[in-house]
């Protein structure tokens, strides 16, 4: 009898390897470990562990041999356990489960089971706790630390044990709210959640004192109290990550806000001006679509998931790339994701920036590397696990986000336009729908994610806000959808279930056909003992919601089990405008939908104008060219992030056609492309951009370059420039504070100004507005660390013939030339950073001359002169020609001998926006001066086919190898 | 000609599989694993078994594992009957770490696996194109090909042989692919042209008929010319290598 199975490999492991590596210690060894709730017998042990382990490279621990088989790989002196705590998702526990249900038919009653990492060294007790410091988290996980004999002792006396989510067994009685309270009570209720019959509090609501003033005038209408499901709904559903309140708000003088005035806006001035049929479904629905072809509909939706990825940076990031899955497959009827991008903001990961969340060096901020691989890892695991592509991204370094990392997470999804002769953009459901709920369990995780995500993140940020995504689970969902029950037209609305639960996406579909009767005590859970308000407002995820009509459910429901997925009825849809939710036959929710949506307080801001702070100006330090091209090539926001394209299946689909590393040189690219249908050569490409170090200087022209980059890398990959559509997520900091207000405001401004101009319309958004870490340093000081303001514009074109998508590697004997002029703008560029502050500006764009340069530049390529072009952004034309170069690697001269009044310097590396560096076939030269006029480009050399790049002026000739210069553009990441 | 693509529980690579099939000829059904083992009969229908790749199970346990133990207690003898016929199967990446975990290759003494799937040395999930080279020019998936160039993307794709079963492999002649370098060499372990650090750079291994191929890399990945890196300096071809896989299984029918 035993209650574990533990299974080692025979031979080192990657993972092994890697932690030798990194710890310097050869003698570590991994188990792989279930703990059962019951009591094995020998002959479901033999069988099960026989089940989930591999005879020719594992070997299964016993009583009888795990002495021996330990001892032979080394001196074992410490263990540390890794498992995780109750409640948190355990995927391979799950997945253990359904293979002994699968193969053990007549298996066992019950029992629960933990999956638990076991890592043995042969050190000091400090050497362990280091490791386990790298391997686990505390908020997630439980680590035990113990000598390596306890183990052996555990081992003999079966004490492995698993911890079970122990809630007490608890009747539910109504919970009626008292609001008659004073302000100060009121607000307590707020920032601190209900209180409970024993004092606690529940937990942020995140609602302020205005909010709270108007639920009580509306229950004081009614003439009843509040209950706590109410209070629970009424703050999902007004949170700011829900209804935006800050860009919906009255701001100085406008009155619609900004949302409506720049960013819808701006997309409502382009459709009057375009008149076609290029803009489908616009800020509406989960994602915003376009016109693929006649016969099919994109869409693209990008999130971000900051706060969850600072507390769980791989749970975090997991779920928010599987989360914005979800959005395609809400989209309208149902999107497949074919795509998958990702953007990073993260502090250094070679610094410990030593953060605590409360005084006293206790609650410690995690490692700035623990959060970047956790990060990374979380986006591979749930992009690779669904099947979906991840080709397009990127990471930029700033120490400024050391107290919040942004993580956006975006997905590309396609439709056909029309499913059974309906258009599949639109949805309702009907009055007499059936409410089904698909995919995952409900348990305690992630509740009040949504709230809590609108805040700064402080001691009592809570940690269920924690999920963790199970990207099998939500693939076999998913392909019953898209594959079996789209098509049919079984079901006649569809969104996806993220912040906020079931009250928010029950909430949404409800504005369809009026409003709902929800009977809570269906919904399955994970675990028995979730309070009613926690399992409507539980952010569990995996789970759609579908508006079914009665007469499909059992074919819907059947279709589901089929493919292992669960469904249920939890509910239906009325015509009646109400929300009304029970609990066994008690009716604990019941509120009119117009205050469940509309009823929370407006906000009125204002904005001032910020003061600049300068910034310490740094003294230049002389170096040679080729030097400086070295440090600028492997400063950590331009070297290449190949290690991250090689860990993101990006092939998978077989639709890549642009892929992230680009030419035999594998240089990481700005935009990709993905070819998503077989029977039409249409493509689509990808790219974004962002640039908070522009951001404080100046937040206008910080947004147009922004807007600049993200058009332009589509034109240069070859994309239609009047089907390229445009994404924005702002993620600020403070946005209480009326400085902040006012780069927002200013931000949004160019928006409109840019996008209007580029007729590149807004098609979807999502905003963060309180990036703020508040805690202290590590000598006790209270400390705020604000990230500066960010704003990620993705951008998604159509690229209508495979010979239009362009490539990034001259041939020999082609012209180079750059298109577009370059200014004196190096203020807050990579140069300034790395090799030293020259006085100057940050790029203005002059979206006119940035047009000209785009339109004639599509022209060309369309006729076939342009041969390899890239766009130029960080580190300018001196980074853009060497990556070139290392990309085709081949060897080019250039000639610094120039005609207009900058200097080298700011010529080589000034981040003038909207350029892009070509090569042309000398004799396509007459053809291409045909379309530009001579003041719009700049010859600046030639492709030679040597292996060393020459730069060349008037004195003399500075010679580096494109092999070293590749070295230093594929320099590991310091701390990565 | 009719293809089964096997599908279910994290398989994702079947659409592109299928395609590649019905590009060359063959007509085809994507099927969940869940309807074959409700009605097994239905392989009857079929002259080619495919299991794509993907992610079964999420990897859990070890790639391939659970599928690999679903099929053998729902559906072994079935699919060793369809190997011993003359039909073709092929298992491609996480097909391949199920077809091995079934034991189906090489099969040298049946029934029970002999050979592993382990992690990457790297200890990383790797996307990347790779050159392998054909070492069993026997087996008709791989007939009348020389190298090709096929992207991997796996974190456990490293062969694991015991010494006495390799030297038999070898004698039986076995091994499907190797990965080789620049120079067309066999890569000798080396990153990244092993990807993976596969015991004599093996990518693939056949059983003992040749039909049933397992492979690593994704053949249907590289199927069009424009999913070549780096396509736009050679436009002229009209599909990739991995065509010649399909194509072979074409053959073997005609």
């Amino acid at each position: 009898m035993t209650n574990t199975i533990q299974i080692l490999s025979i031979e080192k492991t990657g993972k092994e390897s890697s932690l030798q590596k990194e710890h310097n210690n050869k003698s570590i060894k991994i188990i792989d470990g279930y703990f059962f709730s019951t009591n094995l017998d020998d002959q479901k042990f033999t069988k099960i562990s026989k089940l989930i382990s591999n005879d020719v490279s594992q070997t299964i621990l016993t009583k009888e041999n795990v002495n021996k088989v330990l001892s032979s790989y080394s001196n074992f002196n410490w263990v540390v356990e890794i498992k995780f705590l109750p409640g948190v998702t355990d995927n391979i526990a799950t997945t253990v489960k359904e293979i002994i249900k699968d193969n053990l038919k007549s298996s066992f009653k019950s029992f629960e089971l933990g999956s638990t990492k076991i890592i043995l060294i042969k050190g000091r007790k400090e050497d362990i706790t280091k490791i386990s410091k790298n391997e686990a988290n505390p908020l997630i996980q439980t680590i035990n630390i113990y000598p390596f004999k306890k183990y052996l002792n555990n081992f003999k006396k079966d004490q492995f044990k698993i911890e079970k989510v122990k809630l007490p067994k608890k009747k539910y009685s109504k919970k009626e709210i008292n609001l008659d309270i004073s302000d100060y009570q009121l607000s307590l209720i707020g920032k601190l959640g209900i209180e409970e019959n024993d004092k606690s509090r529940r937990g942020t609501l995140g609602l302020d004192l205005e909010s709270l003033k108007a639920i009580r005038n509306y229950f004081s209408t009614i003439k009843r109290k509040p209950t706590d499901v109410e209070i629970e709904t009424l703050a999902q559903t007004w949170s700011e990550h829900c209804k935006h309140k800050i860009f919906s708000a009255k701001i100085d003088d406008i009155h619609e806000g900004i949302f409506k005035k720049y960013i819808k806006g701006a997309t409502e001035k382009i459709i009057q001006l375009r008149k076609d049929n290029f803009c489908v479904s616009l800020f509406t629905d989960n994602a915003g679509g376009i016109e693929f072809n006649k016969d099919w509909i994109i869409c693209h939706k990008v999130e971000t998931h900051n706060t969850p990825s600072a507390l769980d940076p791989f749970g975090g990031a997991i779920t928010g790339i599987v989360g914005v899955n979800r959005d395609c497959l809400g989209f309208g009827k149902g999107a497949k994701p074919i795509a998958n991008t990702y953007a990073y903001y993260l502090a250094d990961p070679n610094k410990n920036y030593q953060l605590y969340r409360q005084k006293n060096n206790k609650d410690p901020m995690l490692p700035a590397n623990f959060i970047a691989k956790g990060i990374i890892s979380g986006v591979r695991v749930g992009g690779n696990c669904s099947g979906i592509p991840t080709p397009q991204g990127n990471v930029y370094f700033d120490d400024r986000f050391a107290g919040k990392p942004l993580v956006f997470c975006g997905t590309v999804g396609i439709i056909p336009k029309k499913i059974k002769g309906k258009l599949s953009h639109k949805k309702k459901a009907n009055p007499g729908d059936i409410i089904l709920m698909a995919g995952g369990r409900v348990g305690k995780d992630g509740i009040h994610g949504a709230t809590f995500s609108s805040e700064e993140l402080d001691p009592n940020s809570p940690v269920s806000a924690v999920q963790i995504g199970d990207p099998i689970t939500q693939k076999k969902m998913s392909d019953v959808i898209i594959r079996e029950l789209r098509d049919e037209n079984l079901y006649s609305s569809i969104t996806d279930n993220g912040a906020g639960g079931l009250s928010s996406s029950i909430g949404e579909m409800a504005k369809e056909s009026g409003g709902f009767i929800v009977n809570l005590e269906k919904v399955p859970l994970k675990y028995n003992g979730l309070y009613p308000w926690e399992i409507w407002v539980s952010e569990s995820q995996e789970r759609m919601t579908l508006a079914v009509p009665p007469k499909n459910v059992k074919k819907v429901t059947k279709r589901f089990n089929a493919r292992g997925v669960e469904a249920t009825i939890i509910g239906k849809f009325i015509k009646k405008e109400k929300a009304i939710v029970k609990y066994n036959k008690t009716e604990i929710l019941n509120l009119d939908m117009e205050f469940l949506h509309e009823g929370y307080p407006k906000l009125n801001l204002k904005t001032s104008f910020p003061k600049i702070k300068k910034e310490k100006k740094k003294i230049i330090k002389k170096s040679s060219l080729i030097d400086k091209l070295h440090k600028l090539l492997s400063s950590p926001n331009i070297v290449s992030k190949e290690f991250i394209a090689t860990q993101y299946d990006h092939e998978v689909q077989a639709t890549s056609i642009i892929k992230p590393l680009q030419g035999e040189g594998r240089v990481f690219g700005n935009a990709t492309a993905i070819k998503p249908l077989f029977d039409d050569e249409k493509s689509i490409a990808l790219s974004q951009a962002a640039y908070p170090q522009y951001a404080e200087t100046n937040p206008y022209d910080m947004a147009g370059c922004s807007i600049d980059t993200a058009f332009k890398n589509l034109i240069v990959s070859g994309a239609n420039s009047k089907k390229i559509a445009i994404l924005d997520n702002f993620c600020w900091c403070s946005s209480d504070e009326p400085d902040r207000l006012y780069q927002l405001k200013e931000a949004a401004k160019a928006c409109y100004d840019y996008a209007v101009a580029y007729q590149t319309p807004f098609i979807s958004g999502k905003d963060s507005m309180f990036n703020d870490f508040k805690g202290f340093d590590k000598t006790g000081k209270s400390v705020k660390i604000s990230i500066p303001p960010t704003l990620l514009i993705s951008s998604i074109g159509v690229v209508d013939k495979i010979s239009h998508l362009t490539k990034i590697t001259p041939d020999d004997g082609d012209i180079l030339l750059v298109l577009g002029n370059t200014r004196n703008e190096l203020q807050d560029s990579v140069y300034s950073k790395i090799i030293g502050y020259e006085k100057s500006q940050n790029p203005v764009v002059n979206s006119k001359d940035a047009l000209r340069t785009y339109r004639n530049f599509e022209k060309a390529n369309k006729l076939g002169i342009i041969n390899s072009a890239i766009g130029i952004d960080l580190g300018g034309i001196g980074i853009a020609v060497t990556k070139m170069a290392i990309a085709s690697n081949k060897g080019l001269t250039f000639d610094l001998k120039l005609k207009n009044k900058i200097s080298v310097n700011q010529f080589l590396f000034s981040e003038t926006q909207s350029r892009i560096l070509v090569s042309l076939k000398k004799n396509k030269l007459p053809n291409f001066k045909k379309i530009f006029k001579a003041s719009d480009y700049t010859i600046i050399g030639k492709c030679t086919g040597s292996n060393v790049i020459e730069f060349k002026d008037n004195k003399k000739i500075m010679r580096g190898k494109i092999s070293d210069f590749a070295e230093s553009y594929k320099q590991n990441i310091k701390g990565l | 000609m009719n293809v089964l693509v096997l599908s279910g529980y994290g398989i994702n690579c079947e659409n592109e599989t299928l395609h590649a099939f019905e590009v060359v000829g063959f007509k085809g059904k994507i099927i969940h694993i869940n309807d074959l083992i409700q009605n097994p009969k239905q392989l009857n229908n079929y002259q080619v078994f495919a299991v794509p790749g993907g992610f079964s199970y999420g990897d859990d346990t070890g790639s391939g594992n659970a599928m690999a133990k679903k099929i053998m207690t729902n559906l072994y003898d079935q699919l060793i009957d369809f190997s011993l016929k003359d039909k073709l199967i092929i298992g491609i990446c996480n097909g391949c770490q199920i077809l091995i975990n079934l034991g189906l290759v090489p099969s040298l003494n049946k029934k029970d696996p002999e050979v592993a799937l382990i992690e990457n040395k790297s200890g990383s999930y790797e996307c990347r194109w790779v050159d392998v080279k054909v070492s069993n020019n026997k087996s008709p998936w791989l007939e009348n090909i020389s190298t090709l160039n096929l992207p991997v993307a796996h974190q456990e794709g490293q062969f694991m042989i015991p010494i006495n079963l390799l030297k038999s492999i070898k004698a039986n002649n076995l091994i499907g692919l190797q990965y080789i370098d620049h120079h067309k060499k066999l890569a000798k372990g080396q990153f990244p042209f092993n990807p993976n650090g596969s015991k004599d750079d093996i990518a693939a291994l056949t059983n003992q008929n040749g039909n049933v191929l397992a492979m690593m890399p994704h053949p249907e990945r590289a199927f069009y010319h424009y999913h070549i890196p780096n396509w736009q300096s050679n436009t002229l071809k009209k599909f990739g290598d991995g065509y010649k896989i399909f194509m072979n299984a074409k053959k073997f029918f005609a």
